[in-house]
């Protein structure tokens, strides 16, 4: 591991520090092992993972949907190390500003929905989207995808449907009083994403019976 | 000549590297590299293939990583280099592309490791072209054939963008 690291997040699946990186401040994630795996299985399903998340971030990067750079992938010791972008938390801005006016939270709400529309385009789900996982940059202020760490690719109307609701449920229990912007974050998203009826309609199936999906009959 | 830590892998020592113009030993020192030559300590890049010294950096860093684990996908350590600086796994074709060729006329050395003085001078005493800053580079950029290399979007316009882009296609390439 580099030396003069900072841990700036402990999760249940990796440790995400802040670190030079070839004249940079990087993001290094790091997936650590699980003592209660099998050695090989959690080595093949660490390694899967991380692979997958550097793919999702990369695919991501291709369709030009503002996320971090991927600088290296290492493997062997399930790191990314990825692009450092400054800024602030949609969930810290919420929070710490809570009487924005409604134009500028608007703005927000508008460049949060585009992203998730552009990146369901691409089939992209991110799997975890909370209010802590959109950046928006200090510079401009734009709205970047970050913690890709349970995202993956799928084609499914229902996949999207559910990766919304997690975030709408994110926002209402976190956020009191922002129903209005998920409203408009969803309006955002009807305009940019290709198939945004079929997804918006299952949305409300989602809302009925939850994020998990019945299996019985 | 310009050396930067590789903080990944501290103990492979730095990263050295010099760029040179005018360069009129080209066609020799291609002939020297067919010939495996082990007196050539370093590697030679195509200059205007690079966009900015962090798309070097990056390269070695990660050649630096995989020599470390004796993971290396060409003969040395300093062709590694060039290789990663590709995003695609032909060997033959991203040394082709990358590394220098007959026609070269400015190019970078890149040394991981060593005593900066003696890189410098096996450096100088190597490669007949006249030593100059980086910040000579931007006016060699190749911006058509990155652009072709590295299939970069032609709405990404910005150097910074662009710049980000093919460290992404580097690094993605092991794992695609």
């Amino acid at each position: 591991m580099i030396p003069d690291v900072q841990l700036i997040k402990q999760g249940a699946e990796a440790r995400v520090y802040l670190g030079p990186f070839c004249q940079r401040q990087a993001i290094i994630k790091e997936r650590f092992a699980k003592a209660y795996r099998h050695p090989t299985l959690d080595k093949k399903l660490t390694s899967r993972r991380v692979i997958q998340e550097a793919r999702c971030l990369y695919r991501c990067q291709k369709a030009l949907i503002d996320t971090p750079t991927v600088y290296l992938v290492d493997l062997d010791q399930s790191v990314i190390y990825m692009e450092y972008i400054p800024g602030i938390s949609v969930r810290d801005y919420l929070v710490t500003e809570p009487g924005q006016e409604a134009e500028a939270q608007h703005r927000v709400a508008v460049a949060i929905g585009k992203a998730l529309g552009a990146m369901h385009n691409i089939d992209v789900i991110h799997g975890d989207l909370t209010t802590s996982n959109l950046l928006m940059r200090e510079t401009s202020g734009a709205v970047v995808l970050i913690d890709f760490g349970l995202s993956y690719v799928s084609q499914l109307i229902e996949d999207k449907a559910v990766d919304l609701y997690v975030l709408e449920r994110a926002f209402v229990s976190t956020h009191p009083n922002t129903e209005v912007m998920f409203a408009q974050i969803l309006e955002a998203y009807g305009e940019s994403s290709k198939a945004s009826k079929q997804i918006l309609k299952k949305l409300e199936d989602v809302r009925l019976r939850g994020r998990k999906r019945s299996m019985l009959g | 000549m310009e050396s930067y830590p590789i903080e990944v892998v501290p103990n492979a020592g730095d990263v050295h590297m010099a760029c040179f113009i005018s360069v009129k030993n080209a066609p020799d020192l291609k002939e020297r590299l067919q010939a495996q030559d082990k007196s050539l300590t370093f590697a030679m890049v195509e200059s205007n293939l690079i966009m900015d010294v962090v798309q070097l950096l990056v390269a070695a860093t990660r050649a630096a990583k995989d020599n470390d684990t004796k993971k290396l996908s060409t003969q040395s350590l300093s062709s590694e280099i060039i290789y990663n600086l590709s995003p695609t796994k032909n060997i033959a074709e991203s040394l082709k592309r990358f590394g220098i060729t007959e026609d070269t006329t400015s190019l970078i050395a890149v040394k991981i490791g060593g005593d900066p003085i003696e890189v410098m001078e096996d450096m100088s005493k190597t490669v007949d072209g006249i030593l100059v800053s980086f910040s000579k580079l931007d006016q060699e950029k190749d911006i058509k054939r990155l652009r072709q290399y590295y299939k970069i979007d032609p709405k990404v316009t910005e150097d910074k963008d662009i710049l980000n882009w093919i460290i992404g296609a580097m690094a993605m390439k092991n794992v695609q």
